[in-house]
C-alpha cells in the first residue's frame, strides 16, 4: 500500500504509523457525562467503506495527515494534512 | 575544563569508513565522499512565522527557502526543505554556525545539528542502481530532477537525500543519516554498491 503524501509524494506504508478513526472529537473531561467519554475512548464504528483515519509520516515530513481509505480495498481517496481540520475546529 | 580542553573532534564515519576501495575491482561503479566540516541546522518557523524567516534567510544567505522538497543552493550555504515550514540549513564553514544560529533563532526554532548527522557525496554510472537497493522512492530522472530533495528511509533508518548536477562520472547525490545511525547505513550502503566496485574519499561538506 503506497500513501500520497501531500507534502512528499507517494510513498510506502512503512513510512508512516497509524492512529485510528480521524472523526471522533474529544469530550471536555471536565463537563462531559461519563457515557459520552466512555464512547470517545472505546467505541468506534467499523464501516465496510471509506473510513477517515490518522496516519502519521514518521519517516519522512513528520506531518499528521487524515486519509481517506476504503476498508474493503484500501483505496485511498483523499489524504489531507491534519493540521488543516484542527485549524477549521477551533473557528 | 580541564578535561574537555583535551578532547577533539571526531569524524562521523571514524571507524565506520575509510578512504580506499571495496567491492569489484576495476569497476568503479559508485564514489562515497566522506562529507567532513560543514555547519548544520534545523530551522523551524513558528505558527505563520514561515514568511518572516524566508525573508531574513534571503536577506541574509541570499536564498529563497523553498516550499517543497527541494534542496537551494547558493556559493556558502544550502537550505534544504525536511517538512512543512522546516527546514535545514549547511554551511560550508563551520566556524560561522555560532553567529549564524544566534541571527536566525530570532526567527525560528533554530537547533546546530552540525554534529549530529552523518553526510555522504555519491555519485557513479552505477549510483542508481546501488540506490535502488534500499531507497524506496523513484529516483529516476524523469522523477527525481536535479535539486529535488526527500526524507525518507534506508533500511529502517530515516534519512535526507537530495539531488546534486550530474558528475562527470555520473549521476551525484547527498545523503545523511542520524550520526549514531552512521554505523547501520554504511553496513548498508557497502553491501549494496559492492557489486558496483566503490572508491571512497574523504571531502568537505
Ligand atoms: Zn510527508
Amino acid at each position: 500500500m503506497r500513501i500520497t503524501c501531500p507534502y512528499c509524494g507517494a510513498r510506502d506504508a512503512q513510512e508512516f504509523s497509524y492512529l485510528g478513526a480521524a472523526d471522533p472529537v474529544r469530550p471536555d473531561g471536565m463537563a462531559a457525562a461519563e457515557a459520552a467519554m466512555a464512547d470517545y475512548v472505546y467505541l468506534r464504528d467499523n464501516p465496510a467503506g471509506p473510513h477517515r483515519e490518522l496516519w502519521y509520516h514518521g519517516s519522512g515530513c513528520r506531518s499528521w495527515l487524515i486519509v481517506t481509505r476504503d476498508t474493503r480495498t484500501h483505496a485511498i481517496s483523499a489524504v489531507e494534512p491534519a493540521k488543516v481540520r484542527k485549524a477549521g475546529e477551533a473557528a | 575544563m580541564a578535561e574537555t580542553a583535551q578532547w577533539t573532534p571526531r569524524s562521523a564515519w571514524a571507524g565506520i569508513a575509510q578512504p580506499g576501495t571495496f567491492g569489484a575491482a576495476g569497476r568503479g561503479g559508485v564514489t562515497a565522499t566522506l562529507l567532513e566540516g560543514h555547519g548544520l541546522a534545523s530551522l523551524i518557523a513558528a505558527p505563520g512565522g514561515a514568511e518572516a524567516l524566508a525573508r531574513r534567510v534571503e536577506q541574509s544567505l541570499g536564498l529563497a527557502l523553498p516550499t517543497a522538497p527541494r534542496i537551494v543552493s547558493g556559493a556558502g550555504h544550502d537550505v534544504i526543505w525536511s517538512g512543512p515550514d522546516q527546514w535545514l540549513l549547511r554551511a560550508r564553514s563551520r566556524g560561522e554556525m555560532p553567529s549564524l544560529i544566534a541571527e536566525l533563532a530570532r526567527y525560528a526554532a533554530v537547533s546546530d545539528q552540525s554534529d549530529a548527522r552523518a553526510a555522504l557525496r555519491l555519485s557513479g554510472p552505477h549510483l542508481r542502481d546501488a540506490l535502488a537497493k534500499g531507497v524506496m522512492i523513484d529516483l529516476h530522472p524523469a522523477a527525481f530532477a536535479v535539486g529535488d530533495a526527500a526524507a525518507t528511509s534506508v533500511a529502517h533508518l530515516g534519512v535526507q537525500l537530495w539531488r546534486l548536477p550530474d558528475a562527470a562520472e555520473g549521476p551525484a547525490f547527498e545523503i545523511m543519516v542520524a550520526r549514531s545511525l552512521a554505523g547501520s547505513f554504511w553496513s548498508w550502503f557497502a553491501a549494496s554498491a559492492a557489486e558496483f566496485g566503490c572508491r571512497v574519499v574523504a571531502g568537505r561538506g
